[in-house]
Parts: C-alpha cells; structure tokens; sequence
C-alpha cells in the first residue's frame, strides 16, 4: 500500500513538472508588439497590422491573447472600428 | 483651424471620367468654404467587406484637408445627396501624415516594413 502512495505522488510531481517545463518552453510574449521603439503606427488605413488582431469572424481579438498594452488596445479598437465602417475589414 | 481626413466610397459602376467630376466637385466646395485640400488620393476600386447599397466593389477617394467645421458640414451636407456615392467618413486627426499612403500598389518598402514587424 504504501508502495503505491509512493509512486502516485512521485507521478503527480513529475506531471507537474512536465507542465512547468513546458510553461518555460512556450512562454508567453510579455512585450506589448505595437509599443516602443520603431512599433508600427496604429491606424484606420493600415488594414494588415489591423488583420492580425482581429479573429476569422471579424471580432476584435481580447488584449489577454495579443498582450497589447491598454492604450494601445483602445486606440486599436477605435481603429478598426473605423476601418469596420469604410468596409475595409 | 483643424486637420481632417476624409474619405469617399463611390459607386463601382460610376465611370472614370464621372469620377473625375465627383472630385473636383468636392475640392470646389471645400475650398469655396474656407478650407485648403492639401493632398488625394485615389486608392481605386476595391472590394467591400459587406454589401453597401447592394454593391459588392467601391471606388475609394480620400481628401486630406485644411479647414474648419463649417467646411466639413458643407461636405456632409451635398454628399447626403449625392447619388454616386455610396457613404463617407470623416476624422479629425492632430497631426496629418501626407507621405505614408496604405494603399499604394507600386510600393514595396511598406510591404519591407510590415514583413519585419
């Protein structure tokens, strides 16, 4: 009995440890990609920066996933929701 | 005095020589009512996302401008009207940009930029 305690713990901890390094392997991006130096200029007319953070259905992408910074998300949504309306999206 | 963007969305079955009398009609009105057209462009027909008046392609025309409000609601007011054209938008922006144009087919170096980034 006491055999097998042993082991499931040891396999809970290697689980867990599996999934710490594979935290490290895909770490997520914590830089936000349209602030500092030489970032790209948000605006209504630049539809392929736009693409990328907009979902296949044409929604606007949460900035959990694309880690944009808060201002930047606002003037982006504001953006594309002037693009939104010339049809360009 | 403020700087506005402005854009048209003209018919796709207007033809080149009507277009051409669509936009020297609105550089007229805007510089009768105080206001300086400082740059066009002509981004072409392109197709539309959705369906605008039943139109699938629209030809796009943006003005660049100089002017006050009166200017602006001078515009809004004859493109209401206006059967050629499909709809418009207008922006007031704090600094205008007249080097970078997005829609310029010939030009690669935004093409360069973008891969880049």
């Amino acid at each position: 009995m006491k055999n097998k305690k042993i082991k499931k713990k040891n396999s809970k901890n290697n689980f867990s440890k599996l999934s710490i390094f594979q935290n490290q392997k895909f770490k997520f991006k914590k830089k936000c990609p349209l602030s500092g130096k030489g970032a790209p200029k948000i605006d209504y007319k630049n539809i392929r920066l736009l693409r990328k953070y907009v979902s296949e259905n044409g929604k606007i992408l949460p900035s959990r996933i694309t880690s944009v910074s808060f201002k930047k998300q606002r003037e982006l949504s504001l953006s594309i929701k002037r693009a939104r309306n010339l049809a360009l999206i | 005095m403020n700087f506005y963007e402005h854009t048209i969305i003209a018919r796709q079955d207007v033809s080149p020589a009507q277009l051409k009398q669509v936009e020297e009609k609105y550089k007229k009105i805007i510089e009768n009512n105080d206001g300086n057209l400082l740059k066009t462009e002509k981004w072409g027909l392109m197709n539309l996302s959705y369906l605008i008046k039943k139109n699938k392609k629209g030809n796009f025309i943006h003005f660049k401008i100089e002017g006050n409000g009166k200017t602006i609601s001078e515009l809004e007011k004859s493109e209401k009207i206006d059967k050629n054209l499909l709809k418009y938008l207008t922006i007031r922006v704090k600094k205008i940009d007249l080097e970078t144009n997005y829609f310029e087919k010939n030009n690669d170096d935004n093409k360069n930029k973008e891969l880049e980034n």
